[in-house]
């Protein structure tokens, strides 16, 4: 396993070699690589053992958190996109960890690595679902796609296209599909690619054309890196206009995410959030601009990397969200949460 | 006590035959009222007969809803102006109308003696029950004078002498507002019909009548405390246990609460809390000796207080602070306890902010906040409501406090709450409501005027003295122009105390368990009742 100087189980290592399979979600990511760093974890007591979990995580959400980015290729910005994922992948293993440590404190009975044993096992289950859980979130969400259906999506999503396929393979519907770019990585062309070859017609439009089409699109899907506390979405860059464009013409706009990417976060603006790119908002002067010789590429570099990776959609601009627990109303989310939490 | 003292102050007590006569043509009043106070407890059971009787007779006189437009006290004919007696006279003709469609025979005495024999007693003819709310005797002997007597003016002119000891009260509950008079006011507290009370209520009481005990959280807690009290010094008569008479001897105490000041909402689950505690002592199998279940309730409610209300303002400091920044400029409305706590914590954490406090009449509680926010070193400026949208213009979160929190996720808090909110999420500014989970009540209102409390009208007379020409011809120059206003027959004043602000406008609700949306008030109300019924 990949170690640090100190000899000590990396756990951002194993965090970041996770999200470069191109098939695991960020909070899945997350999950799986403390769920190593317990497995190769030597403290011997409970508290110990909380304790370095505690440093492991936070090592992670910094380590989201940095905004250090060089070159534009695709790993490093799904990387930076996924500062609220992570969040939640953390809430999950945490609430996860605590759980079961409460039975823990409460059965002597136990050792503890009988209670690390059992903390594996049932990580493992949950590994599973959560790998489910993506195709349940398809299935939910392609019964909201009729036949011959106009949709409108935004770039790249894995659950997205998840809903697509399995609208068209399994379910045998007829529809078209509009794909924004999704600048500055333009993933939005890779998605029609695939598209393409899942005999899918679909057309991709400029991000800044999404109002001009809106009108003839039957309805909007978005994915979401992170679901938060009020039942709005966070999701990639241009999802708030796609969605405010989508309200203001009548268009219903379905959100689809899978249920471990709920967050206990409550932004109440775009700026709230934790992802928030300072420079951009409060107008700070970046010199590399006038340094370096390579005018044209810095520019490019600049432009994504001072500009904001997220934004936040409210719940007043979502229709519904689909999920693998089924189909929440914005406000349901907030019930199933409290449930969970109080 | 009678039970009936229960209900709204606006019923006759001691009379629960005639209980009815609170239906205002408003069902409203009696059986919504009575539900919400008494639980489910058996009162609610007796209380069944006098409802029945109210809702027969409000389905009766319903067509209008001010049925009882009426002044106070009809003078004889022979003293009242021509204009009054032109007033008297299209009134008796529009209640002839009435009588009329509610199927009633015309004659104003048959009218009335059909409805005396139905049991729901008479609107119609017993002038205005405010004026004879005060003294259960006195009133018994009026109505039941005025069901054998014929004429109606005689009747109520009886009713007018006889209630001459409760005159005062009459006075100042005249002129109420028509199609409110289903609200509650508050009013002095008359111990005439209350006997075996405990000092502290009667003092708690006379302290809320006062207004000088303010602002739900105060009034709730000193409430509690008072119980306790009342609960630690009584001594059960020597055939009953303490489980099972402690609730008997709390109801009248409660009743007299009531009928002094209107409880808070908050108030009302508090009671509806304490009311269960002591049910289930009473189920607790083997049955717990005096001394227990004493000390059980007591710390019981020590710990209630504890808990909801104290540590619930620290957590909630807590949560709300990670939502003020630097730079921030927050404005608050009226003078809310927590929203003064979360403020001067943020202003120790060494956050550099400022506030804008919002204040409006006849209260001016905003001033009490101000005065506090300065001395701590806050920067601060003050605006009064009207201005309230130019105060807007540089604000980034509006933080105010709540009242009570309803299923609907509307919040019911100080008149003028609304208004804030509704400006500032027209320039879309956030809004935050810092309540406790205890005020979370399980009631849906959407208007403000369904359930209120009206306040002391007088208190909105004393407005500046206008020197313009039109005024050049007052009598008296240096008053307010509407000293005089129980005089005018037109014009009633309305002082409403609180308002009901829609989710809409909402955007977050800073509770002890954390950030929510207001419209999962239902979920954490739910979730806290579940919680109590298992633990008891």
């Amino acid at each position: 396993m990949t170690l640090d100087t100190k000899g000590d189980f990396d756990v951002v290592a194993c965090y970041q070699s996770y999200l470069g399979n191109h098939d695991i979600s960020t909070p899945v990511a997350v999950f799986k690589a403390l769920t190593e760093f317990v497995r190769q974890s030597t403290a011997p007591t409970m508290s110990e053992f909380m304790q370095t979990l505690d440093k492991a995580s936070r090592a992670v959400r910094e380590a989201s958190e940095q905004v250090e980015l060089r070159s534009i290729d695709r790993q490093a910005f799904q990387h930076h996109k996924a500062a609220i994922a992570t969040l939640a992948g953390l809430d999950l293993f945490m609430r996860f960890v605590k759980r079961n440590s409460h039975d823990f404190a409460l059965s002597e009975a136990q050792s503890f690595d009988q209670f690390k044993h059992n903390l594996l096992s049932r990580a493992a289950l949950i590994l599973d679902k959560a790998s489910m859980a993506r195709f349940k979130a398809a299935e939910i969400g392609s019964q909201f796609i009729h036949d011959n259906a106009v949709i409108l999506v935004q770039a790249y999503s894995r659950v997205i296209m998840g809903v697509l396929s399995h609208a068209a393979n399994v379910q045998n519907k007829r529809f078209k599909v509009y794909v924004t770019e999704g600048r500055p990585n333009s993933e939005g062309l890779r998605a029609v690619e695939e598209l393409r070859e899942a005999g899918i017609p679909c057309r991709a439009v400029l991000d800044s054309a999404v109002g001009y089409i809106m009108d003839k699109v039957d309805m909007v899907f978005v994915g979401a890196e992170g679901v938060v506390e009020n039942g709005g979405v966070i999701n990639q860059i241009g999802t708030y206009q796609i969605a405010l464009v989508a309200k203001a013409l009548g268009k219903p706009v379905y959100a689809v995410a899978e249920s471990y990417k709920f967050v206990r976060v409550y932004p109440l603006n775009q700026y709230d959030l934790p992802a928030c790119m300072p420079e951009i908002v409060r107008f700070s002067s970046r010199n590399q601009l006038f340094h370096n010789a390579n005018a044209q590429t810095d520019e490019e570099i600049n432009l994504a990397s001072t500009n904001p990776f997220v934004d936040y959609t409210p719940p007043q601009y979502l229709t519904l969200l689909l999920t693998d627990l089924g189909v929440l109303t914005p406000s349901g989310v907030s019930d199933e949460l409290i449930k969970l939490y109080l | 006590m009678d039970p009936s003292n229960k209900a709204t102050p606006l019923t006759i007590p001691g009379a629960k035959g005639i209980a009815g006569s609170s239906g205002m043509g408003q069902p409203m009043s009696s059986s919504y009222e009575n539900q919400w106070m008494l639980g489910d407890d058996k009162k609610h059971e007796r209380r069944k007969s006098s409802t029945v009787d109210s809702n027969k007779e409000n389905k009766d006189a319903s067509s209008q809803p001010n049925a009882s437009v009426q002044p106070p006290a009809r003078k004889s004919q022979k003293s009242m102006t021509k204009a009054e007696r032109r007033a008297l006279q299209e009134q008796q003709k529009l209640e002839k109308e009435r009588r009329v469609a509610a199927g009633l025979p015309k004659n104003a005495k048959k009218a009335a003696e059909l409805l005396a024999k139905t049991g729901g007693g008479s609107s119609v003819k017993s002038g205005s029950p405010l004026s004879v709310a005060g003294t259960p005797d006195n009133t018994t002997a009026s109505v039941g004078k005025s069901v054998t007597s014929p004429d109606p003016a005689a009747a109520a002119k009886k009713a007018a002498k006889k209630s001459a000891g409760a005159t005062s009260t009459a006075k100042s509950q005249k002129n109420q507002v028509p199609w409110l008079l289903h609200l509650d006011a508050s009013k002095r507290p008359d111990t005439m019909g209350f006997k075996d009370l405990h000092p502290a209520v009667k003092t708690l009481a006379l302290y809320f009548s006062e207004y000088k005990i303010v602002g739900s959280n105060a009034r709730c807690v000193a409430m509690l405390q008072t119980f306790s009290k009342v609960i630690e010094e009584h001594k059960p008569p020597a055939d009953a246990t303490f489980s099972r008479h402690i609730q008997k001897h709390l109801d009248p105490h409660i009743a007299y609460l009531l009928a002094t000041r209107p409880m808070s909402l908050s108030m009302r689950e508090c009671i509806r809390w304490l009311k269960k505690e002591m049910a289930d002592i009473v189920e607790e199998d083997p049955p717990l000796s005096d001394e227990d279940a004493r000390h059980r309730l007591m710390n019981r409610i020590e710990h209630f207080i504890r808990e909801r209300i104290t540590m619930a303002d620290q957590l909630i400091v807590q949560n709300g602070l990670q939502k003020i920044n630097d730079g921030e400029v927050i404005l608050t409305f009226g003078k809310s306890s927590v929203v003064e706590s979360l403020l001067l914590a943020t202003k120790k954490k060494g956050i550099n902010f400022k506030v804008i406090v919002v204040d409006s009449r006849p209260l001016f509680e905003g001033k009490h906040l101000l005065r506090r926010l300065a001395a701590a070193g806050i920067d601060c400026s003050y605006h009064l409501l009207s201005s309230v949208y130019v105060a807007l213009s540089s604000v980034t979160k509006v933080i105010m406090g709540a009242h009570a929190l309803l299923n609907n996720g509307a919040v019911y808090s100080r008149t003028g709450t609304s208004m804030v909110a509704m400006a500032a999420s027209d320039k879309q500014i956030p809004v935050m409501i810092c309540c406790e989970t205890y005020k979370f009540v399980n009631r849906t209102q959407v208007d403000s005027f369904v359930m209120n409390e009206i306040g002391n009208p007088d208190d909105l007379v004393n407005t500046k003295p206008m020197f313009n020409s039109i005024h050049q011809n007052h009598p008296n120059p240096t008053g307010s122009a509407l000293e005089n206003w129980r005089e005018q027959p037109n014009l009633r004043i309305l002082n409403l105390m609180y308002d009901v602000t829609p989710s809409k406008f909402i955007t977050l609700v800073v509770t002890e368990v954390g950030l929510i949306p207001c419209t999962s008030a239902p979920v954490i109300w739910r979730e806290y009742n579940e919680e109590f019924g298992k633990r008891g």
